[in-house]
């Protein structure tokens, strides 16, 4: 109670205001560029921050984390380009309403449940603290493992109507996400004597070329103008009897978003992808999913927000960084000399209420900042195609560069474009491919983690109760889908059909 | 006999897996290897995709066998040569932005990349794609190079 | 996951810059890092780079070239002029990653300019585990195989707990980590019963009373901690020296070795700067021109020595 009010007394600092709007533009800004994840937007302002008052700075940073999570969706809608790697998710339905003409909408759906997604977050983290930082503490090697498998178990649902081409299309995932640094011996492995690839590729290159550039490639390649069409540039939100609907995939996108984000380097891809999952397996309206369901907006954006905002838990209560994006709010808080960890609330206590206030400020003003900067976005995604084609492509190849300052990041990305055309024409779905390169590292590294931990024996997965119950629930998922799928099979014996390919 | 899409993808994903088990058994083994090894999944995922590679391809073979009298292979990639050509050509336009960003700098290489993709898109050669283009590298070099501080390629020109 | 690549650039204005900028061939010195925005390197360089600015008489900008572990970042200097305007902030990495990664550039490709400071490693497990003492995880790891955590897979603290291994000749897992707050975790739920980290990074739970120290690896006893003993004195021959220093492009000029040499002093001497980094438990630790040079050698050396025994590289 003590913590709530003393966070509200400092909103009396009206720098604070000014920081946490300033942090949710530029955050939007830099989430909505193809390329500049949350990280690198709040890389860019450090900098700035030395010269700035201790609470001011950090609010400013961890309101553009907030602001950066929720502009990723802006171009998953727009462009089928997902501005973060947690809005990949959100391109299945978000780009499906779209292309119905009913943009506005779907950017209403992820604005206001990403406001709700940092409201519940930020409610969470203030209150349960404490609990949610041991939660963080139960989590083992082996528990690491099984939560990436419980995280591929989404394959099934991502796959379309042929399971076996969406995981050759995961396996590809993963198979990239072995290329770098090994995670136990540290050697090289696929590198080739590349100095460029010895750090890895980035998931970002790779999905910015697999939905991007294979778009442009496709439009390229269908020569008769498909039609175009329009949507009013006026966001619209839902009405009661869609907002009731939204409720639900809502509440699942909140609960995951906030377990996932406790949990040093789980992330909200994860979080946003399974709570995608989680609200179609929930839906009454299943068959909505990856035909424009306003659902499939609701749940991932208001996880990848609401991981935003306790992704602070571990780096507030143990001074563990779980993300690249809260390890640069690490330097934020060391910069100033102030190290979080256990003695943070006693040596710096007003620098955490300040930082509470300061995000209650940015998840109001995301609202309001959102609802002006929209139908710019729109107004330009209606230009003609010739135009928008041209301007895409201008803007993945800027955005991907500074990723790294390299060229040769973006022939990967060319290449990942061209890879992703061919899918598409062999109707190979892509978003398996996303999860398994977002979750490679790591499902090997705590496998083979554990197995140095266990000396070898494969009983830790079992005797790990975290684990163990993981495990369990990957296990009814698979088996549930591969039996559906079976089902059927029997019903309608034909391999595979000619519906539209997923993503 | 026809040859679908799912035998040409189930085959793509055979040769795939057996090219990266390739590069996965030349992985060096060391002293500080745990037993599993920096070469047990790499080995595991390519094993794993030559199988379902195999399966596609098995199952496009009997679709081709079920449906043999209704389509023809030429129905099934009816155009798709001329796609590739299309795509491909949209794809140049990009190595060339490659090969020219280190000269002619970030400015000029992005509008030219501009105009280039308007025009090959079916703007037309007309005053205002290259407006656009203008415009547009213009907004671009504003929002990367003064707004975001990225340091891109300033070319041989030095004008900014 | 921590692996990130990426690039900014960002400036620290000194103050009074001009006070003797005639001594200094350039107006502006970077000094680059591998090291991301916030990171160790980084912060570190950023308050020093402060104090520095005046004494050199320049401006000084830090300057974040990531990717490759310090592969691009080696490649930059190696090509950049040797006219005092580009150094390399160095630390064990850029040893590792010439050693293990058969990079276009090495170490080889620079020259070590001046050490600031030698990192404490220590020795640190739970507050609630069993052992009081190095002795009693030495103990346990006889009777059953040891737990022991390292931050990085191929890293000085691998290294240290591995020499740690064959000295005390017991069988024990070194599980490596995704950087020194994941080894953190799983020494704080008990997964691990020890693990090897710097102070400064340990600092809030030693603080808080959630770890404990064991023992540290280096040479001396630390200042800050005079109870505590070296792993030498408990009778394993295990010293690591985990070095903060510059490395310049090769044929950089005698003046400008010997303006850095004056200039390392005096910034190690700097009563303000003095207290933040002793508060900060760094251990200043200059060493000129030439014996770093040998130092460096030596380093790297031992650990090609290393690497080759335990089979990582031919």
């Amino acid at each position: 109670m003590e913590t709530i009010l003393l966070s509200f007394e400092a909103l009396a600092n009206p720098a604070i205001f000014v920081a946490a709007m300033m942090g949710v533009t530029w955050g939007i800004l830099g989430g909505a560029m193809p390329g500049i994840s949350p990280s690198i937007t709040m890389a860019l302002l450090l900098p700035f921050t030395y010269a700035m008052e201790p609470t001011s700075a950090i609010v400013l940073l961890a309101s553009t984390y907030v602001g950066a999570e929720y502009g990723g969706s802006i171009p998953a809608i727009l462009i089928r380009t997902p501005g973060t790697n947690a809005a990949a998710a959100t391109v299945i339905d978000g780009y499906e309403m779209n292309r119905q003409g009913k943009a506005g909408l779907a950017l209403g759906i992820s604005l206001y449940s990403g406001v709700l997604g940092s409201l519940f977050g930020l409610t969470m983290l203030v209150l349960l603290s404490k609990p949610l930082a041991s939660v963080a503490l139960a989590f083992t090697p082996p528990a690491y493992f099984a939560l990436g498998i419980l995280g591929l178990s989404v394959i099934a649902t991502l796959s379309g109507d042929n399971l076996f081409k969406g995981l050759v299309a995961a396996l590809l995932g993963l198979m990239i996400a072995t290329i770098g640094t090994d995670p136990v011996t540290g050697g090289n492995r696929f590198t080739f004597g590349s100095s460029d690839l010895l750090s890895g590729i980035k998931p970002v290159m790779i999905m910015v070329g697999l939905f991007a550039m294979s778009e442009l490639l496709m439009q390229a390649a269908d020569r008769s103008p498909s039609k175009q069409v329009k949507s009013s540039p006026r966001i619209t939100f839902p009405d009661l009897k869609l907002a009731k609907r939204l409720l639900k995939p809502q509440a699942i996108g909140a609960s995951i978003g906030t377990f996932e984000g406790v949990m040093p380097g789980a992330g909200g891809t994860i979080a946003s992808f399974m709570s995608y999952n989680e609200a179609r397996r929930w839906s009454r309206h299943k068959d909505e999913f990856g035909k424009g369901s306003p659902e499939g907006i609701a749940a991932p954006e208001t996880a990848n927000n609401a991981v935003a905002e306790t992704a602070l838990v571990p780096l507030l209560s143990f001074g563990i960084p779980g993300s690249n994006s809260t390890a640069i709010l690490l330097g934020g808080f060391l910069i100033h000399g102030i190290v979080p960890g256990p003695m943070l609330f006693q040596r710096s206590g007003e620098v955490v209420y300040g930082l509470y206030g300061g995000l209650l400020v940015a998840a109001i003003s995301l609202l309001f900042i959102g609802m002006l900067m929209l139908p710019v976005c729109i107004w330009l995604v209606n230009r003609p195609r010739p135009y928008l084609s041209a301007f895409i492509f201008a803007l993945i190849m800027s955005g991907i560069f500074s990723i790294n300052n390299s060229l040769f990041d973006l022939s990967i990305m060319m290449a990942a474009g061209v890879v992703g055309f061919f899918m598409r024409m062999l109707k190979f779905p892509f978003l398996p491919a996303v999860l398994g390169l977002v979750l490679g590292y790591l499902v090997e590294s705590n496998f083979r983690r554990s197995l140095v931990l266990s000396g070898d024996d494969y009983s830790i997965f079992l005797s790990d109760k975290v684990s163990l119950g993981l495990l369990v629930l990957a296990a009814v998922f698979i088996l549930g889908s591969i039996g559906k799928r079976l089902l059927d099979f029997l019903r309608k014996p034909s391999l595979s059909g000619t519906k539209g390919d997923m993503a | 006999m026809i040859i679908n899409r799912d035998m040409v993808g189930g085959i793509s994903a055979v040769l795939i897996g057996i090219l990266y088990l390739y590069f996965a058994t030349q992985i060096r083994a060391s002293a500080l290897d745990d037993s599993f090894g920096p070469g047990g999944m790499p080995r595991a995922y390519g094993i794993l995709m030559v199988l379902l590679g195999l399966i596609i391809t098995v199952g496009g073979l009997i679709k081709a066998i079920r449906e043999k009298s209704s389509t023809s292979t030429r129905k099934e990639w009816a155009g798709q040569g001329n796609r590739v050509l299309w795509a491909a050509g949209l794809l140049a336009i990009g190595v060339v932005y490659l090969l020219i960003v280190p000269v002619a700098g970030y400015a000029i290489a992005i509008g030219l990349l501009l105009a280039a993709t308007g025009i090959y898109q079916g703007s037309g050669l007309t005053w205002k794609i290259g407006l656009v283009a203008l415009g547009g590298a213009a907004a671009l070099w504003a929002i990367f190079v003064l707004l975001l501080g990225v340091s891109m390629p300033p070319g041989v020109f030095h004008l900014f | 996951m921590f692996k990130k690549t990426l690039t900014t650039l960002s400036v620290v204005l000194a103050l009074g810059a001009h006070a003797n900028a005639q001594d200094y061939p350039v107006d502006t010195v970077t000094l680059i890092t591998h090291s991301s925005p916030g990171g160790g390197s980084d912060v570190f360089l950023r308050e020093m780079s402060g104090y520095l600015a005046p004494i050199l008489g320049v401006n000084v900008v830090v300057e974040n070239v990531r990717g490759g572990s310090g592969a691009k970042a080696m490649a930059d200097l190696a090509k950049a002029k040797p006219d005092g305007s580009r150094f390399y902030a160095t630390t064990p990495t850029f040893i590792y990653t010439s050693l293990l990664s058969e990079t276009e550039y090495t170490y080889k490709d620079l020259e070590p300019l001046v050490n600031f400071f030698i990192d404490p490693e220590v020795i640190y497990t739970a507050a609630g585990s069993e052992y009081e003492t190095l002795d009693d995880v030495i103990a346990a790891a006889r009777e059953s195989r040891g737990r022991w955590g390292a931050a990085n897979p191929a890293s000085l603290e691998r290294q240290a707990l591995e020499q740690l291994k064959a000295a005390t000749g017991v069988e024990a897992a070194v599980v490596t980590h995704e950087g020194g707050g994941d080894l953190m975790i799983n020494v704080l739920n008990g997964t691990l019963q020890i693990g090897v980290g710097e102070v400064q990074e340990l600092q809030s739970q030693l603080e808080a009373g959630e770890i404990r120290l064991l023992a540290t690896f280096s040479g001396e006893r630390l200042d800050n901690y005079p109870d505590l003993p070296t792993v030498e004195e408990l009778g394993y021959e295990v010293v690591v020296r985990k070095f903060r220093g510059l490395a310049a492009p090769k044929g950089t000029p005698d003046a400008v070795i010997a303006a850095w040499e004056t200039a390392a002093q005096a910034v190690l001497a700097n009563e303000d700067y003095k207290a933040k980094y002793l508060a900060n438990n760094l251990r200043p630790e200059f060493i000129a021109h030439d014996d770093y040079v040998e130092f460096i050698n030596t380093f790297a050396s031992e650990t090609e020595a290393f690497l080759k025994q335990s089979g990582v590289i031919q």
